[in-house]
């Protein structure tokens, strides 16, 4: 079918735009100090290049159907973030690539397995407890380590790994399910409090419950950044799923009324908001990441000091939570742009895809997924411009990090999977509509 | 001569700094031509999925059909005329034409109300003629009248 070539060879074109962009980035990484092209250029190239060839491969193969421009737009900001991880670390930079390979094959995985969304939909108790046993393996002595402050992270042999950025995959999985079936239950109430209808408390429950317990979970750990990203990905679901904008508002209240909590009870919530208020006062202390995050901004200015010319690696976590800083200080307003542009891109590919889709689960799924990149984006941008207190959480596809490497893959790959899947729906109805009386 | 160089150099790196950072956009440019391409191919699922099972039930009027008469390969291709009859390049539509590119993935429609026929574009890249007149809007035809998308004319029989 002619779209179908169509759509893949669009991909082709623009992920070898992507590709070529990185391989330059990379080039003039290394031109002010050696001013020669380094000799391992090319052995990098060919990995990445080999590395979303895979991927294109996998996707003309599994979902050719598919949107266009999502693969490219990844690549893009793998690349990017690889060439800015690579300036400031080059030893992360090997192992970032390592992680690019084992999320591609994540990616491949998922769309090999998952061959229909609805599969996913049956298995929602299932994922729902994987989900939860994720969220908990931190916790287990044994296995559980501490890294940074925050015990996240499960250690099995030499591999560090966080279960917690799988865990927002497969809950998103349980809510979708969950809401498909319960959504008109949720949005109509039955029971009266004073002047609120609420809906059935036995319906409500389960919610309440997986959403307390994932809470939880996250302050116990210590990461203030995932507990934001699932208060507001599961609010946004409410949301999607019953059209009642009495969810956000509750979500809001919820979050509002755990913050202040959080606030009371916890040493480092405090000191988040303090210096979210005023760094200054701690410049050289618990601000200083932050002040230097801005230093990074100032020093960029409009266009960027350029690749490998500023000294990034004087923000502290750069690679990770800080890496817009460093693409701030060398790509400048107008790289950091293009880079929120690019992140724009793909959720407003992400949130057609859901629009696109027929039937409630791909839709609410697709919702939910895309939210996560999109709330993600802002949590850690945000945090790192002072628009909101700091919480650390991955930038998608540009922060070293490999678990949250490979879950952005598989959300990238079932996104895939849906898009494919609301083509084939729509072809199909037609066709099925055309053929019976054609007289040919 | 070293400052000279040095100043040369440092030159060069901005431009190609310039440059790197046009590839970006350029790049962002390409991407949002793709996203603007897919949003002009309409939505025809939620429109037409309603009225599908509908017309799979109750029997069309007969007779009323849709023939090729141009290109010379496909003439006398002959498709019923029912509630809704989708012509375009795309897999999806009621009448497939792949290799004319001057239609649009989904390029018209031909519907029925009540006992009438009507071709209406869908927002095209080159329009839809009637009887070599391009149409603005929903046009009601008549038995023998000329339907063209791109370089293909089918003809209305009823």
């Amino acid at each position: 079918m002619t779209t179908t070539t169509a759509h893949r060879n669009t991909e082709l074109r623009l992920g070898l735009l992507s590709v070529g962009i990185t391989a330059f980035g990379y080039v003039l990484v290394q031109l002010p100090d050696k001013s020669d092209i380094p000799a391992d250029l090319w052995f990098f190239v060919s990995i990445f290049v080999g590395i979303y060839v895979v991927a294109h491969m996998a996707v003309r193969q599994f979902a050719p159907y598919a949107d266009p421009s999502l693969l490219p737009l990844a690549a893009f900001l793998n690349g990017i973030g690889f060439v800015t991880i690579s300036r400031l670390d080059p030893d992360l930079a090997r192992t970032q690539v390592g992680w690019m390979a084992a999320g591609v094959g994540a990616f491949v995985a998922t769309l090999v397995a998952v061959r229909r969304v609805r599969t996913l939909e049956r298995f929602r108790y299932s994922f729902l407890l994987l989900g939860l046993l994720a969220l908990l393996m931190p916790l287990i002595p044994g296995i559980g380590k501490t890294i940074n402050g925050a015990r996240l992270w499960v250690g099995i042999g030499p591999i560090n790994f966080q279960p917690g950025e799988a865990a927002k995959v497969l809950l998103v999985i349980f809510f979708a399910a969950y809401l498909v079936d319960k959504r008109e239950l949720l949005a109509t109430g039955t029971r009266r409090l004073g002047r609120l209808v609420l809906p059935d408390p036995k319906y409500l429950g389960p919610l309440l419950l997986c959403w307390a317990v994932s809470i939880l979970v996250m302050v116990q750990q210590k990461d203030l950044g995932s507990s934001l990203l699932f208060f507001a990905v599961f609010g946004a679901m409410l949301y999607a799923a019953t059209e009642r904008a009495a969810y956000l508002i509750a979500a809001f209240v919820l979050f509002v009324g755990g913050a202040g909590i959080a606030y009371n009870l916890f040493d480092h919530v405090r000191d988040r908001v303090s210096t979210w208020i005023d760094p200054w006062v701690v410049a050289q202390g618990k601000g200083f990441q932050v002040v230097q995050s801005w230093f990074a901004f100032g020093t960029g200015g409009a266009s960027g000091t350029g690749f490998g010319r500023g000294n990034p690696q004087l923000i502290p976590n750069a690679p990770t939570d800080f890496v817009f800083s460093a693409i701030g200080e060398e790509l400048g307003l107008f790289g950091t742009v293009a880079i929120l542009a690019a992140i724009l891109l793909f959720v407003g590919s992400g949130f057609r895809i859901a629009l696109q889709a027929d039937r409630p689960f791909p839709k609410l799924f697709a919702a939910g997924l895309t939210t996560i990149i999109g709330v993600q984006t802002f949590v850690i941008i945000g945090g790192v411009t002072r628009v909101i207190p700091l919480t650390g959480i991955t930038l998608p596809f540009i922060s070293y990090g490999g678990s949250s490497l490979v879950a952005n893959f598989v959300i990238l790959g079932l996104l895939l999977r849906i898009s494919d899947e609301n083509a084939q729906v729509r072809g199909a109805s037609r066709g099925r509509r055309a053929s019976p009386g054609m007289i040919a | 001569m070293r400052l000279l160089g040095e100043a040369l150099s440092q030159t060069a790196l901005d431009v190609l700094k310039y440059a790197f950072l046009a590839l970006l956009f350029l790049f962002l440019a390409r991407v949002m031509r793709v996203v603007i391409l897919e949003l002009r191919t309409p939505v025809l699922a939620g429109a037409t999925q309603g009225a599908a099972p509908a017309t799979a039930g109750r029997s069309a009027k007969p007779g009323a059909r849709l023939r090729i008469v141009e290109p010379a390969a496909r003439k006398g291709e002959t498709y019923p005329l029912n509630e809704e009859l989708t012509v375009g390049r795309g897999g999806g539509c009621g009448v497939v034409i792949p290799d004319d590119q001057f239609v649009s993935t989904v390029h018209a429609r031909l519907f029925r109300r009540g006992s009438d026929l009507f071709v209406e574009d869908l927002g095209s890249r080159n329009g839809t003629f009637v009887n070599g007149q391009q149409i603005q809007a929903a046009t009601r035809l008549k038995r023998g009248d000329r339907v063209q998308f791109g370089e293909t004319v089918g003809e209305v029989l009823r």
